[in-house]
Parts: structure tokens; sequence; C-alpha cells
């Protein structure tokens, strides 16, 4: 069994992965290299009044001058008007921002710190911008193909003004997480959760990757199971979240849960319960044990001072 | 034997810092042959004569000169009548301004090179973007942050000045074609041009004495850190790469990775200016050049292609210390500010560095700052 940490571990590389095949800035054999779809180009960033000739891939020091520059490593994008945009970070995707997240933009103009309209540039691409002010930024970089008027784009989040940590704290993250699947896997976080406080459980269960959403009416689901995945004829709890469409958590609702296999027509063995409201849309549901594998569903019923729908959580075990 | 231990390091150390107090302030070496070759190579004596300018046939008649020094130093040339091309180049500061970039109507877009000894180089502007004197003349006219006249204009002003119609008259005959009085005109520019040259410097006479293996001249004319300046600038330092020839230039496109001045993108240089050379009608291919058999072979065989990008044209050294500020936007202030720039060589921000890190002291920082004002010496030409 792949350990949770290490699953989260792919889905990051995997989420990366997808963005760059859409377009991004990476680092490839100590050279930062901008793909614009399949165009490439060596990409850096200065910031010659703060930091001389020193040159940066994606984050930068200072909210200061900054001049960004491509050289090209594919002939096509001398042919091509490109143009520039610097966005402020309103997607809230961070890091994983895509093209998708971009265009879903209602005013991108009023998200624009820096825009270079289209030119084509046959030699090196450059343009300078001065940073206000620090924080998350996107630059999204199009070029359009002359021949078939296809624009290519990257997209490629930055922060100004960074700490210098770089990707520790992502790294310092994983790493509790795999102890966290250490724990789970030993049998301690179970002992560890049956004693602990509501508090120390609704941190381990931010801590801890939720599943795939699922929805009903107004209602997202999504849980985690700190004990570490169902395992067949094993009692154990799920910590529930439960948020609204728009993305509030639902506080103080009236849960209650059942479950059964559809192919079997049966229900769960036991009767699951919430037993704790955990807070800000965490609840803890104790009691949990499949008896069989093959598909589940979870009917996680919510009664809210308005509405009551029933959410189905799909499990295969 | 525990008594005498203190002593043999005290001993040692004394020797040591003695060694080391010698092998810096000794006199320095002798040149050898191959260096006083160098040091000829250098020397203002062998600068070769001025060769014909055939684009131009005007280029060394007497009354062109006349013109053409007249019309350098006169206003009148100019959309507010107090621009000329001294505002910019002008004779008491080696024919520059001491200004990171130019200024006249607007602001230029680059530090004002100098015209002093231009006559000898096939290209002229920090990019080549022009192949001869006369055609660069004509260029700042029309500048509209320079001059900001037009040919028309220009054309009109020497008809109007009855001296200036005259000797245009006796130079080029009667009114012809816009363009082809333009370019006229650019060339009395350029004959005056032809007679700014650099004078003999300290360097010069320093080298004379080393020709003539005459040790106590030269040791009159050069303190000992002067000749370790000169040393390092013919040796470790990798100066002559470049700045060779008795010009100290080799008049070429070289990338030396200055830094971008504020809020500008990064200057791309000479991938640009090889571009505008090739298009520009005054060209030396274009029907206004004199030579009845058109031999453009630095046109024809001009290097294009990416290694330009971000190259710049060789400036001379001669006289440099009246030429501040110094790089192709004036990013550096100071002799010191350009020796500590190739010292680090650091990365180009576009393109590439030719240069390499050297790794200087400051004591040998100090010493090549040293040599290289030995170079100060005015420029000549016709007087008024």
């Amino acid at each position: 069994m792949i350990s949770r940490g290490m699953a989260f571990l792919f889905l990051l590389l995997t989420l990366q992965s997808q963005a760059f095949a859409h377009g991004g800035v990476v680092e490839e054999d100590d050279i930062c290299v901008i793909k614009v779809n399949y165009l490439r180009a060596h990409f850096k960033i200065y910031q010659p009044r703060v930091s001389g000739h020193e040159q940066f891939c994606e984050d930068l020091p200072a909210a200061a001058e900054s001049v960004f520059v491509m050289e090209f490593m594919h002939d096509a994008l001398q042919t091509m008007p490109i143009d520039f945009r610097i966005i402020r970070d309103v997607t809230g995707k961070g890091r994983f921002a895509r093209m998708e997240d971009i265009e879903a933009i209602d005013d991108l103009d009023a998200a624009t710190v820096f825009y270079q309209s289209a030119t084509l540039e046959p030699d090196v691409y450059s343009v300078v911008h001065t940073f206000e002010n620090e924080g998350d930024f996107i630059g999204i970089v199009s070029a359009t193909n002359a021949d078939n008027g296809e624009v290519y784009a990257a997209v490629f989040p930055f922060e100004v003004g960074f700490t210098g940590w770089g990707y520790w704290p992502l790294f310092i993250g994983i790493l509790v997480l795999i102890q966290i699947q250490y724990l789970a896997m030993s049998g301690r976080l179970k002992r560890w959760f049956a004693k602990s406080s509501p508090a120390a459980i609704l941190l381990a269960a931010m801590l801890l990757p939720m599943s795939q959403p699922s929805h009903a009416g107004e209602f997202i689901v999504t849980y985690t199971t700190p004990d570490g995945p169902p395992e067949l004829n094993r009692m154990h709890s799920w910590i529930l979240y439960v948020e609204s469409d728009s993305g509030d958590p639902v506080e103080g609702a009236d849960i209650e849960v059942d479950g059964g296999m559809p192919a079997h027509d049966h229900g769960l063995p036991t009767q699951p319960r919430v037993t704790e409201d955990l807070g800000d849309g965490y609840y803890r549901l104790d009691g949990v044990r499949f008896h069989m594998s093959g598909d589940w569903e979870m009917f996680v019923t919510i009664r809210s001072d308005e509405s009551e729908e029933t959410v189905v959580i799909p499990i295969t075990l | 034997m525990n008594t005498r231990a203190p002593i043999i390091v005290i001993a040692v150390l004394a020797v040591a810092s003695a060694a080391w107090w010698w092998s810096e302030n000794r006199p320095p070496a002798a040149w050898s042959e191959e260096e006083i070759l160098l040091l000829e190579s250098l020397w203002l004596e062998s600068l070769p004569d001025l060769p014909p300018d055939p684009t131009n046939k005007v280029a060394d008649n007497p009354t062109a000169v006349e013109f053409g020094r007249a019309l350098f130093f006169d206003t009148r040339f100019s959309a507010n009548g107090g621009i000329s091309c001294a505002t910019c180049h002008q004779p008491e500061r080696h024919f520059t301004d001491g200004l990171p970039k130019g200024v006249a109507i607007g602001m230029s877009n680059r530090n004002t090179p100098s015209i002093v000894g231009t006559a000898y180089s096939p290209w002229l502007y920090w990019d080549g973007r022009r192949d001869s004197q006369w055609s660069q003349a004509l260029s700042p006219l029309e500048d509209p942050n320079e001059h900001a006249s037009n040919r028309l204009m220009t054309i009109a002003n020497v008809v109007e000045d009855k001296k200036y119609w005259r000797m245009y008259k006796s130079l080029f005959g009667e009114a012809a074609g816009v363009d082809t009085m333009y370019a006229n005109i650019g060339k009395a520019i350029a004959a005056f041009e032809r007679t700014v040259m650099p004078t003999t410097s300290r360097f010069d006479e320093y080298v004379a004495a080393v020709v003539a293996d005459d040790h106590e001249r030269q040791a009159a004319l050069f303190s000992d850190d002067e000749v370790r300046g000169l040393r390092l600038f013919i040796g470790e330092a990798n100066c002559t790469q470049c700045h060779n020839g008795p010009l100290l230039t080799n008049n070429e496109f070289h990338n030396t990775g200055l830094i971008n001045l504020a809020g500008e993108v990064p200057d791309k240089g000479r991938i640009l200016g090889i571009r505008e050379v090739l298009e520009d009608p005054f060209n030396c291919e274009g029907p206004h050049n004199d030579a009845a058999r058109k031999e453009c072979s630095e046109l024809a065989f001009a290097r294009t292609g990416p290694e330009l990008i971000g190259t710049f044209r060789t400036p001379s050294l001669r006289n440099l210390e009246n030429t501040a500020p110094y790089g192709h936007k004036g990013q550096l202030a100071t002799l010191a500010d350009v020796l500590a720039h190739y010292n680090e060589a650091p990365d180009a921000m576009i393109g590439h560095n030719e240069a390499k890190p050297l790794n200087l002291s400051d004591r040998e920082l100090a010493q090549l700052e040293a040599f290289l004002r030995t170079l100060a010496a005015p420029a000549s030409f016709l007087p008024d």
C-alpha cells in the first residue's frame, strides 16, 4: 500500500506536471525554462537595483524593479507576437494556478499590475516592471501562432518578497504527513485519537488530505480517516468536513450517517454516529466498519435550519 | 629548546613579511621583447595614415573641412535653434558630454560616444547602426530627441546662409535632390570629423622611452604603479583583447554584461544596429556613395546572428578619464566602477558576457586605473 504521505506527494507532482503541460516555468538541469506550450525559452528574472546580476527563476526577494528575460530555445517564438501580463493572484490557487483559472477571472484588467501588449521580438524578449508591493503574483506569457491563430500560453505563479524558505514549508508538511501516516499504521495515532481533545483532532484533520468532494444540494462533504485507510472488518473513525457550495464551513449541523452496498442491497453492519462537533465544519464520525469488499456508499444526511440533503459518498474496499 | 621556539617563529614571520614587502614593492621587471612589441602596437606613433574615404569625395577637401566645422558648431540646425553637434560632442570633454545619456531637445537613448578617431572605425554608434562618419552625421539632425530638425530644414539652413551656400556650391555644385543635398551636408560634417584625432599622451611618451631603451626617461615618466598597471593591461587583465591598436579599440562589438539602466529593459545593442545599417538608405551600398566602384566589404561581410545580442562597440580608451560616465547607458560613473565590473565579470542579463572574472586585488585595480590615467591627452581638431 502506498503511504498517504507519498500519495499526497505524488498528487502534488501530478498537479504540477499538469500545470506545466499547459505551460509554465520549470528548472531543468540548473537552468530556468519557460514552456509556452511546446515552445521553450531560457527564462530569467533580475532585480538589478537590489540584487545586481543575480538571476531568479520564479520567486523574487523584493518589491523592486524586475527585468524578465526570455532567451528563445525554439526559433518559432521569434516569429510569434508575444504578450506578457502580470496579475495579482486572485485565483486562490497559488502555485497550482492554471490557464483555466486565469480564464475564469471576471475582470482580468483589475487584477493586472503589468501588461505588455503583443510584440514581435526576433532576438531576445525582455520586459521591465517595478513591483510596488510584496505578495503573490501570476505571470502569463501568450504567444500567437501566425499560421493558425492558435494562442499558446505559459502561466507561472510567483511570490514577490519571499521569505527565502523556498519549498521548505511544503517539505515539512510532507514530512509531517509521512509521520502521521507512520503513526496511523503503527496504531499509535488510533490510541492518541481515542483520548485526544477536539482541538487536537481538529488540527490533525486539517493536516490530513481530504477525500474527493461529494455534493448534494448546497452541501459538499469531504472526509478523512485519521486511523489510516478503511480496512475490512476494522472499526474506525472518520472526520467529516461539511461546507456549503460557496465554500463556507457548515457549523452546528445535525448529521445522520448510514451506508450500504447497492449491489448487494444491504446496509452497514454498524450504526455510525457523529459523536463530536469539532467546529469549523468538522465532525467526528465514530463506529464505521465495513464487512465486505466491493463498492459501498455512505449516506450523510445534513440538516441545517433551512434544508435537509443527503450526500452520497462512494467508497471502494 | 623551548626558549628558542618563539625566536624561531618571530624570525620566520620577519623573513616572510620582508619577502612579501619586497615582492609587492620591488621595482617592476624590465619589459620583455614580446611585451615591447605589444606596447608598440598601442603606441600612437603606430597609427597608420588615415585611409581615404572613397564614399565621400570631399572627405579630405579643406573647404569641406571648414564648412563641416562651421556646421558642427552651428545651433541653427535644430528645432529650437539651441542644439548643435557640439552640444553633446563637446571638444573640451573629448567630444562627449559628461552625462549618462545625451541631452539635447530630449534625452537620447544612449551615452554620447566620442568622435575622436572614429574616422578609423568601420562602424559608428554604440550599436554600429551607421557605416560611415557622413551617414552618421545625418541621423542626429532628424532624431526627435537630438536636433529634431529634418532634411528640408537642414538644406534650407545651408541655402539661406550666403557663406554656407557658397561653400556648398563650390564643393557639390548646384541644388539637387533632397537626399543628395542632405547626404552632401553630412559629407562636409564628416570632413571636419575626420580631422578630430587623439594626441600624444604620457603613455605614448613612455612607449617612446621603452623603444629607445631609455630607462631614466621611463622612470621619469611612469611610476612603479603605472608600470604595473600597464603590465596588467597588456597581460593578466585581458584588456587588449578588445582595447587594442593605437586607438585602444578594435571597433568591434562585444557583450560585457553591463547592467540595465533603471527602468529600462536591457539594451539589445548590435543585433538591432546591424539590421538598421543594412536598411540605411545612406549606407555604403546606397546611391549616395561617391565611390566609382562600391567596395562595401564591411557591410557585405558583417556578422549577423544571436551572438550580437547585447553587444556594443568597444570605445577608445584614449583620454578616457575625460569621457565619464562609462558604458552604453553611462551605467558606470567612474573608472574604478568600470574596473570593478570587469573584475567581477557577472553574467549578462541578455546574451553572454564575453569577459571572464579577473580576480585582481584592490591594489592591482588601483594600478590599472593609474595606468589608464596616463592616456590623458586632449583631442586635436581644426581650431576656429
